[in-house]
């Protein structure tokens, strides 16, 4: 068990070093956008006088590395600047609520395409060539790259134009939580679960394929155990492992996703938020959207990197050993 | 050849999706010559016509033009960016990942690492906050920067199969007789890799029409006039309850072209790996 720890450490280590490098990536990146900060600040009538006085105030004339490690030092303490756009409106006091909301998106589709997609994947693993494998193999292959937004936009023709079942946009009312319109959250949360049932479930399956057709299944076969009892006692538990890392591999997707699906349900998430902050040139909110975008996903990819260590008995007894 | 035709016999899904991406590329060749609307034009008095009103086959947008015209004109766009992304990404993913992969050791460790930092953001979050910045995207720096965020993919493809066929007789013959790394790497071993490559790079044109179709709906794709399917999705957005058929024909231009690819790299894959 202790070298399972010493890995926890030796990641957290090695996720802390590429965060620092992506900080400074995204940094630079920003530099390169057209345009100068104090003329946005100030607008198009600002004079020569003023805006010489702002760039000096916010320090806009000092070093790259200077003004790189002012922001670095800043987003350590919590504190992520002030947006441009919303005229020097906190970023800190905005940013967290829509976090909220996404994550809790992202939750609901979690809970939506994980079960369905291991319990199909099973089906069509067990039931290998026969015509409920076909049925699942080929849906999952044709919605394994359908942009979000196309499956979104299916889905409202249907359960929001034609059947009025649902909101068209998921929009919160002002005064609202969205806890008081959970409704909202339904078109939005399906329209990711398409792609990632794809992936999930054709690696579920696969890997069922594999196991299910392996000595000690066979042992237990001719053991006389009941085929039920093997799936879910031996097969599933070794199946399951592979599907675990490519849910892990695909979160970059799932992020990508949601700023699809925000966009194009109007949701008020952090992936709108960047939308908008790209549209409007807003730097420090373009900055600290990206960087909170990155860690939250270096943040899922780690813990299923772990998850998988600590289910997979080869790797949590002998961590160490390479 | 005749193995190809027997395997088409096997798999007729694979003949209906082929048929698809021909008929998509027959349309972007031939198809504006054979329309009675051009893909800008204005029709006044039939805005957010239905399908089949004065000739609109799939009716007009909120200005009056022709969706038919603006798929089809649109078509063009999206696949020649998802053609050249795929066979940029992958000839990029080929130089790094058999480098890295050929003389290992701290190259193959600093290019481990520099994928790893790539692959830390969303692909395309790294795409739309790149051409967001840089602005007024082009078809050239759309190709590019897509092509950037799929190298991690690529490249360890690549790697992958370079590692297991370094070891073979044939890679230890040649160096023998002292034939230079490169053409070591690209005239010996490529030859040998192609299959799995292939595989690898049409799966990516699905997911480079997925990607260069999201980019354009995040309004960060080819800019107006040019008609993109992903941006007419969002430009008709708000009249989505009065006039469905202005974002669910685009809708289902992309679904179409996405998953008739998927089943032909499906196909692809079963004929050249495993199957053999």
């Amino acid at each position: 068990m202790n070298s399972y720890l010493s890995t926890v450490f030796s990641k957290v280590g090695s996720l802390l070093a590429t965060l620092l490098v992506i900080s400074l990536i995204i940094f630079s990146l920003v530099e390169l956008m057209p345009g100068d900060v104090a003329q946005m600040i100030l607008g198009q009538s600002a004079t020569e006088e003023s805006l010489r006085e702002l760039r000096q105030a916010r320090g806009l004339n000092d070093p790259f590395f200077t003004r790189y490690g002012r922001w670095i030092t800043g987003v350590l303490r919590g504190d992520l600047g002030d947006s441009i756009y919303m005229q020097g409106v906190p970023i800190s006091s905005i940013l967290w609520r829509k976090v909220g909301h996404s994550l809790f998106l992202a939750l609901t589709a979690f809970i939506i395409f994980v079960p369905v997609s291991i319990v199909l994947g099973v089906i069509a693993g067990v039931k290998e060539k026969k015509a409920a494998d076909s049925i699942i193999s080929f849906t999952g292959l044709a919605t394994m790259a359908l942009p979000e937004f196309v499956s979104g936009v299916i889905l409202i023709s249907i359960f929001a134009v034609r059947l009025k079942w649902l909101p068209i946009v998921s929009v919160i009312p002002i005064g609202q939580t969205l806890f008081q319109n959970l409704d909202i959250l339904i078109l939005p949360a399906l329209s990711i679960t398409f792609v990632m049932f794809g992936y999930v479930s054709r690696m579920q399956r696969s890997s069922m394929i594999i196991v299910m057709n392996s000595d000690y299944i066979k042992a237990a076969r001719l053991k006389g155990l009941p085929e039920r009892y093997i799936i879910f006692r031996h097969a599933l538990r070794n199946a399951l492992l592979p599907t675990i890392t490519i849910i892990g591999m695909n979160m970059g997707w799932l992020f990508g996703g949601l700023i699809v699906v925000e966009t194009l349900f109007g949701f008020p998430g952090m992936g709108s938020l960047l939308m908008t902050a790209i549209k409007t040139r807003d730097v420090p909110l373009i900055e600290a959207c990206v960087l909170l975008i990155t860690v939250i996903f270096a943040l899922s990819t780690m813990t299923t990197d772990l998850l998988y260590g600590y289910l997979n008995p080869r790797i949590r007894f002998k961590g160490g050993q390479r | 050849m005749k193995y190809v035709l027997y395997q088409l016999k096997r798999h007729p899904l694979a003949i209906i999706a082929i048929l698809v991406i021909l008929g998509w590329i027959f349309l972007a060749f031939a198809g504006p010559s054979l329309l009675s609307y051009t893909y800008t034009e204005m029709d006044s008095t039939f805005q957010m016509a239905p399908p089949g009103v004065n000739n609109h086959l799939l009716g007009t947008d909120a200005l009056g033009r022709d969706i038919l015209s603006r798929i089809i004109v649109g078509s063009r766009s999206i696949l020649t960016v998802a053609l050249f992304t795929s066979i940029l990404s992958t000839i990029l993913g080929i130089i790094l990942g058999f480098s890295a992969g050929y003389f290992g050791k701290a190259f193959d460790t600093l290019f481990l690492r520099s994928m790893d930092i790539l692959m830390s953001i969303p692909p395309l979050v790294l795409s739309m906050v790149v051409l967001g910045i840089l602005g007024d995207s082009t078809i050239a720096s759309l190709t590019l920067i897509v092509s950037i965020a799929f190298i991690p993919a690529t490249a360890r493809v690549s790697r992958g199969v370079l590692l297991s066929e370094k070891s073979q007789e044939y890679v230890q013959a040649a160096r023998i007789r002292g034939e230079s790394h490169v053409y070591i790497m690209f005239a010996e071993i490529l030859p040998n890799t192609v299959g799995p490559i292939i595989v690898e790079a049409t799966a990516r044109f699905a997911y480079s029409i997925m990607m260069v179709a999201s980019l354009g709906f995040l309004g960060v794709g080819l800019q107006p006039p040019t008609p993109d399917w992903g941006m007419m999705v969002i430009e008709n957005r708000p009249i989505i309850a009065d006039a469905p058929w202005t974002v669910l024909f685009p809708a289902l231009a992309i679904a179409s072209l996405v998953i008739a690819i998927s089943i032909f790299s499906d196909f692809i894959s079963k004929v050249l790996i495993h199957e053999r």
